[in-house]
């Protein structure tokens, strides 16, 4: 999964802002979410991810996969990310 | 973990598009998006041009190739996501693919705003190699009279060569359309032919009345009943087009664009060819200079520069002589 190719992630005091360049539309994301897509930047998997997140942040996976599944459906539904291009 | 509220568009967000990256910039650590201006002079002179651009109008300051440079380097630096280069006619620029090519290099994305009558094959594949987010062609009229009526000295045949030539080369288009009394009509015509020659996107807004259409606004100027059909022209093919081609429309007027704008700047600069800075297009207010001035300098100021007292009583003034926007392109420091 990745930023879809249009989207700009950059990070900010409060957290970060993504920037759909296509419809021109600016995201806020809190410190959280930030941290998310800038784990996504890497490439990783939602698997990977929430595991990486979970060592983080020192909390229990359940929690931060329901979060974070939250988060990208959002994203997705908003046609901020994408399968990662081969 | 904290509980992830996750992505909220920021106030304002769904407004379009012709002034993009709304936004409450004064979160922001560096502008989300750079408008440039990178020549005043073209090969057009268009009834409706904002920037009274046209042959033998470059200005006399225009920046030089190693302070061009030097603000592409500020851009990349401050993490700027979205670069335009626009004019005047950009491509005639001496360092237009440099440029491009610089700044496609360092990870923004760039828009190119053209008139389309430079984009031969070998130009277009050198825009698809550097990477170009799209490249916006001015396109205002369906067919040879009305395209020629606006775009005074334009070639509509030249112009639908040139989108071939993108399209073949792979380039994503964006169609931009000036609506006129004398073209209002058309404007099916004109989404028809914008998806014809294969763009992706579809933009357009009332004209405004500033720069070259404050002298030619009676030829220019559509009636509300024309815009009211306009609109509603748009909205149908809005749906018939959905899945195929964005339409992007913003009914809102000039006037009450700037009075949203007062209190919702965008994080948005406009830079002019010879490096100042502009809160607005469509405003005389410069805040910064970069020339004299960093980047992150202008930024720092132009939340303040919004609060001028001066920029508020200019935009309620217009409210009373909408003529004042003849005035913009007598800058004015904030
Ligand atoms: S092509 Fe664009 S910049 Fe040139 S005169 Fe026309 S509107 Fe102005």
């Amino acid at each position: 999964m990745q930023l879809g190719k249009y989207v700009k992630f950059r990070e900010e005091k409060f957290g970060g802002v993504l920037f759909e360049t296509q419809s021109e539309k600016v995201y806020t994301l809190n410190p959280t979410a930030a941290a998310i897509i800038r784990e996504l930047g890497s490439g990783c998997d939602a698997t990977e991810l929430t595991q990486r997140l979970a060592d983080r942040f020192q909390a229990p996976m359940d929690t931060i996969e329901r979060d974070v599944a939250a988060l990208i459906a959002d994203l997705r539904q908003k046609g901020l990310v994408e399968d990662a291009r081969s | 973990m904290t509980q992830i509220t996750g992505v909220t568009p920021l106030p304002g967000s769904s407004i379009p598009v012709s002034t993009p990256a709304t936004t409450t910039s004064g979160m922001l650590r560096a502008p989300l998006y750079v408008a440039w201006q990178v020549t005043n002079e073209c090969n057009l002179a268009c009834m409706h041009c904002i920037e009274e651009s046209g042959p033998g109008k470059a200005f006399k300051d225009e920046l030089s190739k190693e302070q061009v440079f030097d603000v592409l380097r500020q851009i990349a630096e401050n993490d700027v996501p979205y670069l335009s280069f626009s004019g005047g006619e950009p491509m005639l620029h001496p360092y237009f693919f440099e440029m491009v090519e610089y700044a496609c290099s360092h990870g923004t994305q760039v828009k190119v705003e053209t008139n389309a009558h430079y984009l031969s094959p070998e130009a277009c594949a050198r825009l698809k190699a550097a990477g170009v987010k799209a490249v916006q062609v001015s396109l205002d009229g369906a067919n040879p009279e009305s395209f020629g009526r606006m775009r005074v000295r334009g070639n509509f045949h030249q112009v639908i060569e040139g989108l071939h030539n993108l399209h073949e080369a792979g380039v994503p288009i964006e169609i931009n359309h000036s609506p006129t009394g004398f073209n209002a009509h058309e404007i099916a015509n004109m989404v028809d032919l914008s998806a014809e020659v294969g763009a992706d996107s579809f933009y357009t807004g009332r004209t405004m009345y500033t720069g070259n259409a404050v002298k030619t606004w009676a030829k220019l100027n559509a009636t509300d009943e024309q815009y009211e059909q306009f609109f509603a022209t748009l909205r149908e093919k809005t749906e018939q087009y959905r899945g195929r081609m964005r339409i992007h429309f913003h009914e809102m007027g000039l006037l009450e664009e700037l009075q949203y704008r007062l209190h919702h700047p965008a994080a948005l600069l406009i830079v002019l060819p010879n490096g100042l800075v502009k809160l607005i297009n469509a405003l005389p207010f410069v805040c910064g200079d970069l020339r004299r001035q960093s980047l992150t300098e202008i930024w720092a100021h132009f939340q303040q520069a919004w609060q001028d007292p001066r920029v508020a009583a200019f935009v309620h003034a217009l409210e009373q002589d909408p003529g004042k926007t003849a005035m913009l392109h007598q800058w004015i420091s904030v």
